[in-house]
């Protein structure tokens, strides 16, 4: 599949702070990518190169096979772009809103932004200054819906949203699933919201890409392991490095396994405790694998600053 | 709505746990032959899954023959051919290694299995293939 994003090396600055450092990121067509990272990773910097806001200090980036820094009137008709601080003309209704933003895209779909409309529970004669936070997000998706966008940028888009508006407002996004290569990239401090819509996850750390998966591949090689020690000191031992957060609770061992396979984990087993005799390891969620690698991510920075 | 019964839980692969649930309801009897199938939105939508899963499951539906596309309707159920024994044996292997496992904890031994299988099947009015499909009323093919 082609990618409709490719950043290569991006890297912005300011002044002392390196918001982004040498990042990579490829999304691939068709995809939906939680773009994932604690607050002040560099994913609204990301995303602002990615739309030329920001222009990029070095490193390429390319969005719908074009440099982001001559994307113009033509690409914009294909990107849909909403986020947390999105700025609305709040004198406008709602109505007026749809009307005014409708003569910049050729490809507008009336009558998808009428039922939109109607989805949302937005009120046409409503000034969008009087709606509440979440009705003035939903009117934000829909002005950029409604023209059917090859590409959906979302920066957290969730923020502050109760969770019925937050239900709402994928629903709705999902209207677009049959439009062909569509896709979408949606950054979040937390997986929650995305997690069974995202078919990849993208993890951010300082600006540097941490992870990027498609969800399918993390389910299958992450693991939550408990074994029963057999009164060994699991302090002494040297574990593999793919044995995440080990902790221990009385008898138990615990850990997340990056890179389980049963027979390997026996093998391990067998070398490094070789009178534990029980396992048990069960698959995770995309918010456990989540939470385990964003421990594990603030540990290794703790122990690269030390 | 869907036209079948799901609840996804937590860790498994999303789409294998719609596919479960489709087969299950073809099974019982909640999608029957000819009925209309949902589209890959409306799968996306009510399940909050993103299109290229729910293409995958439609495809994957498909390919098994539970699904054939109809000009005009869309997506209809399709009478799937039963699949081999052996193939529908390995099916209920994960729920017997849990049984098994499950007996040992509480000391009980292969006859005591068999015999609460028994009762379970008493209790819960479980048909032979033969008896089911005639209650059903309809041919069973082999």
């Amino acid at each position: 599949m082609k990618p409709i994003i490719e950043v290569r090396q991006l890297r912005k600055r300011f002044k002392k702070t390196l918001a982004v450092d040498g990042l990579d990121l490829i999304v691939p067509e068709g995809a939906v990518m939680a773009f994932l990272g604690p607050n002040g990773a560099g994913k609204t910097t990301t995303i602002k190169c990615l739309l030329n806001i920001h222009e990029p200090d070095a490193g390429a980036v390319n969005v719908l096979g074009i440099d982001s820094r001559r994307l113009g009137p033509a690409e914009f008709r294909q990107i849909a772009y909403v986020s947390e601080n999105q700025e609305l003309p709040l004198w406008m209704t709602v109505r007026q809103f749809l009307d005014y933003c409708r003569p910049m895209y050729p490809n507008w779909d009336a009558a998808f932004a009428t039922k939109l409309m109607k989805q949302f529970d937005l009120p046409p004669e409503g000034k969008l200054k009087s709606l509440s936070r979440g009705m003035k997000m939903k009117a934000a998706l829909l002005s950029s819906l409604a023209y059917r966008p090859k590409l959906v940028v979302l920066d957290e888009p969730f923020s502050g949203l109760d969770p019925l508006v937050r239900d709402e407002f994928i629903r709705g996004m999902l209207e677009l699933t049959e439009n062909e290569g569509w896709t979408v990239f949606v950054s979040y401090h937390d997986i929650e919201e995305v997690e069974r819509m995202a078919d990849r996850v993208a993890i951010l750390h300082r600006g540097k890409l941490q992870l990027n998966e498609s969800a399918e591949d993390l389910q299958s090689r992450f693991r939550a392991v408990e074994i029963v020690l057999n009164g060994e000191d699991p302090q002494s031992h040297a574990f593999p490095e793919s044995w995440l957060n080990v902790e221990t609770a009385g008898r138990l061992l615990r850990f997340t396994d990056s890179r389980y396979a049963e027979s390997a984990l026996n093998a391990a087993m067998a070398k490094h405790l070789p009178t534990a005799k029980h396992f048990q390891a069960k698959p995770m969620t995309l918010r456990e694998i989540f939470v385990a690698l964003a421990r594990t991510y603030r540990l290794n920075g703790l122990m690269a600053q030390s | 709505m869907l036209p079948f019964l799901i609840q996804i839980e937590d860790g498994l692969p999303v789409s294998d746990q719609i596919i479960q649930a489709v087969r299950k309801a073809m099974l019982t009897g909640q999608l029957a032959q000819g009925d209309e199938f949902p589209s890959v939105r409306t799968l996306s939508q009510e399940l909050r899954i993103s299109p290229t899963t729910a293409h995958k499951v439609v495809a994957t539906l498909k390919d098994a023959g539970y699904l054939a596309s109809r000009p005009g309707i869309g997506m209809v159920v399709t009478a799937p051919k039963l699949p081999e024994r052996d193939d529908r044996l390995d099916h209920l292997q994960p729920l017997c290694s849990e049984l098994l496992k499950e007996a040992q904890d509480l000391h009980l031994n292969f006859d005591d299995i068999v015999t609460a299988l028994r009762q379970a099947a008493d209790d819960n009015g479980f048909l032979e293939p033969a008896a089911r499909s005639s209650s059903l009323g309809k041919k069973s093919k082999s």
